[in-house]
């Protein structure tokens, strides 16, 4: 077990990678580029419910609810704001006389938008996940499960009576903010994070309320503050996916954040096998690109989804991924 | 009354669950560096008594007292950052945590850094992550598991597992250590290794243990005092002389199955 | 006050529904400990069966009819109960030994396999297909207040299944061998008991009931689809959970409950769009404060 001198590098490595794909993302097929961003998209979802459910061990069923906060947030910040771009940025018109690729000013208020937007939007998902946490922490398996589903039932409920964000028709017309660069730089530092934490002192703490509460309060780790800690970082992040989200489909509604949602998600974490977060960056991958690959079958792609849930459940609940795999973090998992 | 030296007082405790009232007016008092045995039959509330002294139960009525302090109330973490620090009698390790991790979690409580620092990563951090690698092995190697860190920890051997799961809770940095039922499931040979093993924890850590076991062997070979439990009550206390010749004590142990039992704390 | 008292009969009626799709949640947690996900798909195909049987039955016994109506309904339940024990015996028993969760996971595989396969056109169709009138009562009057025949009739029949099965678990002993699996599998299993058939039968009685709300159910919303179980199962469960999971006049109790809550909120406008949000609000609420639910006992952990 090293300290991790690499993991810094590997971040950066990644995000410039995202940045030159996102730069080159014009030559893509228009379609196939759409489906790699659901991809980084998905892999935030993923990883940061691994935190949740695989390295803490705690069964949320209602991963999707954060996703909505902070999509919601992210869009209707976006809606009010895009058109206002501030006087100061004209600077960067004039600059790019001189040099063509600086951005010119509405690229950069659309860079400011969606940052500050994104960030928002996951510490508004971070507080439902404090507000979500908190209570349903004295619950376990089950009963957790069906709390954090209910949550999430009744977070798609207030949306959808809150006029602010068009209750049932939603929010439409959202600007066309992601782009490769985001999706993927993004899912680098989520990765980064997640799995550099969890590989901390600090974050062992987690993977030990998993294994067993009671031995873990025994040795001076409090249980509920490690899983609320995860709940928050989890919808954080979850919360930042819902907001690229936004701006990639454009159109918000309460029914995209259902139930279904967050068994999509809980079925990448479980394929990926709860905790390893290589196997879980790669279930979302599969899982994203598998109703391309069953176009064929379209209108049994359901029936064999439901079925690959049985059949994993029943033949290899540990997930597909189990061999030792070094994840971003240059850590292999434990 | 409760002295400065003593590390652990308990008065009067008392822990009832619904009708049944498992330990009963216990009172105990522990000092710096000793070594204090409880024992009694079965089902006479041993476990129950060390689960209320490490925060997993709450006692119905009296009072306990670690250091002086007021504890019950307090839950098992913040006990443990006290001082006080337990193994279990079904070994509860991280099973699927390395050997170097089951350890190292445990050294969390007494890092400063947090969330913040785990993300951050700067030079604080790397530094304070070098000190509990060196600190983690350095136990481990003291108690013969540091060729087996990496592997993982429900891979090990029985006696290793309770050998870790004891080293763990060293890494706790405890001023009082409970033992619970540590040679359960250990054959003769392993039960003297056991029993150096922790007056070897006593010398060189210079902390209290409390032991709980059913083998009177061990218990009257290293103990300086003992404590008898029946029922939940405690009816002697003394050094192992005085516990082996006890008529209570020897009542107590008469009418159970184990005859074994009997002629263990006769002879012992 | 006609208004009030037309909720408060509405509510008996959807209460009674839910409770009777309680017992089938509570029965299942109890002896397994686990929740049955599927459980509310069972109801959408008890609905189902009726809809597909009544058209022959007619043919003996006229519909609408009482006598029709208790034929189609027993009928209904028999078919669930089988493939309510199916269910159990391919996807719950082999994964008898497995972790809670992993189970819980495969219960919502196979909820979501029998209403995806339901959807498709060569099975049920994903439209809304109108449910025949089995039962046709004129609405009776009393003091003056209007009682519907429907809500009437849903709570008699509730209280003859609850009776039944209150006898069943009491009074026999496959009742008394359900108990003891429900407190300790193990030691039932030294005593002699069959913990296989037990667990299937349990099943069978709990998909049995699911299959009668099922039809109760399509009754009063006289469409079906095969999406249908969804809400009132998540309901059911909630009420389950009020009642305290394992409970079984606490399933009963939690589901009228929950029933007259919903109804009332329902009709108090501003309130009503938020109906869908009170059952989970209420479960919420009761995991925090009380999770052992009314009726239940609260257990404690041993170290």
């Amino acid at each position: 077990m090293k300290s991790l001198p690499g993991a810094k590098r590997w971040l950066i490595l990644a995000i410039i990678l995202a940045i030159v794909a996102g730069a080159l993302a014009g030559q893509f097929n228009r379609y196939y580029l759409g489906v790699w961003m659901d991809c980084g998209i998905n892999i935030i979802l993923a990883v940061s419910l691994n935190l949740i459910n695989g390295h803490t061990g705690q069964f949320s069923l209602g991963h999707a609810g954060f996703m909505s906060v902070g999509g919601y947030t992210a869009a209707k910040l976006s809606l009010v704001y895009n058109d206002s771009v501030p006087s100061f940025l004209h600077v960067f018109d004039q600059w790019k006389n001189f040099f063509q690729y600086i951005p010119s000013s509405v690229e950069c208020w659309r860079f400011i938008l969606l940052g500050s937007g994104l960030l928002l939007g996951g510490l508004a998902s971070a507080l439902a996940g404090l507000a979500v946490g908190v209570p349903s922490l004295r619950l376990r398996g089950d009963y957790l499960a069906i709390v954090t589903l209910g949550f999430g039932e009744i977070i798609r409920v207030i949306f959808q009576n809150m006029e602010a964000v068009g209750a049932a028709s939603g929010l439409s017309g959202i600007p066309k903010y992601t782009t490769l660069g985001w999706t993927f730089g993004l899912a680098a530092v989520t990765v980064y994070i997640v799995a550099t934490l969890v590989n901390s002192t600090y974050g062992r703490g987690f993977l030990a309320v998993s294994d067993d509460e009671v031995a873990a309060s025994s040795m001076g780790i409090n249980p509920t503050r490690y899983k609320v800690t995860a709940f928050v970082i989890g919808a954080f992040f979850a919360g930042i996916a819902g907001g690229l989200y936004a701006h990639h489909k454009q159109t918000l509604t309460p029914t995209q954040f259902d139930f279904m949602k967050s068994i999509d998600i809980v079925v990448m974490v479980i394929l990926g096998g709860m905790g390893r977060t290589g196997g879980v960056i790669l279930a979302a991958i599969i899982l994203t690109w598998m109703p391309e690959m069953l176009r064929g079958f379209a209108e049994y792609r359901m029936i064999i989804y439901a079925l690959m849930i049985i059949g994993l459940m029943m033949l290899r609940p540990q997930g597909l991924f189990t061999l030792n795999f070094k994840r971003k973090g240059g850590q292999a998992p434990t | 009354m409760i002295k400065s030296s003593h590390l652990l007082h308990l008065e009067e405790a008392t822990i009832r669950f619904g009708g049944l009232t498992a330990v009963s007016k216990l009172s105990l008092t522990i000092g710096g560096n000793e070594m204090i045995g409880l024992i009694g039959p079965n089902g006479a509330g041993k476990t129950t008594a060390f689960n209320m002294i490490t925060g997993v139960y709450q006692p119905t009525s009296g009072r306990i007292s670690f250091a002086g302090r007021p504890i019950a109330g307090l839950k098992a973490h913040e006990l443990t950052k006290l001082g006080v620090a337990r193994t279990f009698q079904n070994i509860r390790l991280f099973g699927s945590l390395s050997v170097f991790d089951n350890v190292r979690a445990a050294t969390q409580l007494h890092r400063s850094h947090g969330v913040i620092n785990a993300l951050w990563r700067g030079q604080a951090f790397h530094e304070s992550e070098r000190e509990v690698r060196t600190l983690v092995m350095d136990l481990l190697s003291i108690f013969k598991l540091d060729g087996c860190a990496d592997e993982e920890a429900k891979s090990l051997p029985y006696g290793d597992q309770r050998r870790l799961e004891i080293v763990r809770a060293l890494a706790t940095k405890p001023k009082l250590l409970l033992l619970d039922e540590p040679a359960a499931g250990m054959n003769p040979t392993e039960k003297e290794a056991l029993m150096h093993l922790i007056r070897f924890i006593q010398e060189k850590f210079q902390i209290s243990i409390l032991l709980v076991e059913h083998d009177m062997k061990v218990v009257m070979g290293i103990c300086q005092r003992i404590a008898v439990l029946e029922y939940g009550v405690k009816i002697a206390e003394g050094t192992p002389a005085e516990i082996q010749n006890d008529p209570k004590v020897i009542k107590a142990y008469l009418g159970t199955e184990d005859e074994d039992e009997k002629e263990d704390v006769a002879h012992a | 006050m006609d208004f009030y008292f037309q909720q408060l009969v509405n509510g008996l009626a959807l209460g009674s529904i839910y409770g009777l799709i309680a017992l089938g949640y509570t029965m299942v947690y109890g002896v397994l400990r686990f929740i049955n996900f599927a459980h509310s798909d069972v109801l959408m195909l008890g609905a189902y069966a009726a809809f597909f049987m009544a058209p022959a039955i007619e043919k003996l016994v006229p519909l609408p009819g009482m006598a029709g109506a208790l034929i189609v309904i027993l009928l209904a339940a028999l078919i669930c109960a089988v493939i309510g024990m199916l269910i159990e015996f391919l996807a719950y028993r082999p994964l008898r030994s497995r972790p809670k969760l992993t189970v819980l996971i495969t219960a919502i595989g196979v909820s979501l396999f029998i209403e995806f396969t339901c959807q498709h056109k060569a099975v049920f169709g994903a439209a809304n297909r109108a449910f025949p009138k089995l039962i046709d009562f004129p609405n009776f009057t009393l003091l003056g207040l209007t009682i519907p025949s429907l809500s009437v009739i849903i709570v008699v029949i509730t209280a003859l299944m609850l009776g039944g099965m209150w006898f069943i678990v009491q009074k026999t002993k496959t009742g008394a061998a359900m108990r003891a699996v429900s407190f300790n599998q193990q030691a039932a299993a030294l005593m002699g008991i069959n913990i296989n058939r037990i667990i299937s039968f349990t099943f069978g009685l709990g998909s049995a009931l699911a299959a009668v709300a099922g039809v109760l159910y399509a009754l009063t919303a006289p469409a079906i689809e095969p999406l249908m179980g969804t809400q009132p199962g998540l309901r059911a469960f909630i009420a389950a959970v009020l009642g305290g999971i394992g409970n079984l006049p606490g399933a009963v109790l939690g589901g009228i409950l929950l029933g007259l809550l919903e109804t009332f909120a329902g009709a108090i406008p501003g309130l009503s769009t938020y109906r869908d949000a009170i059952a989970f609000a209420i479960l919420i609420l009761i995991l925090l404060f009380k999770p052992a639910g009314l009726l239940g006992k609260a257990t404690v952990e041993k170290v």
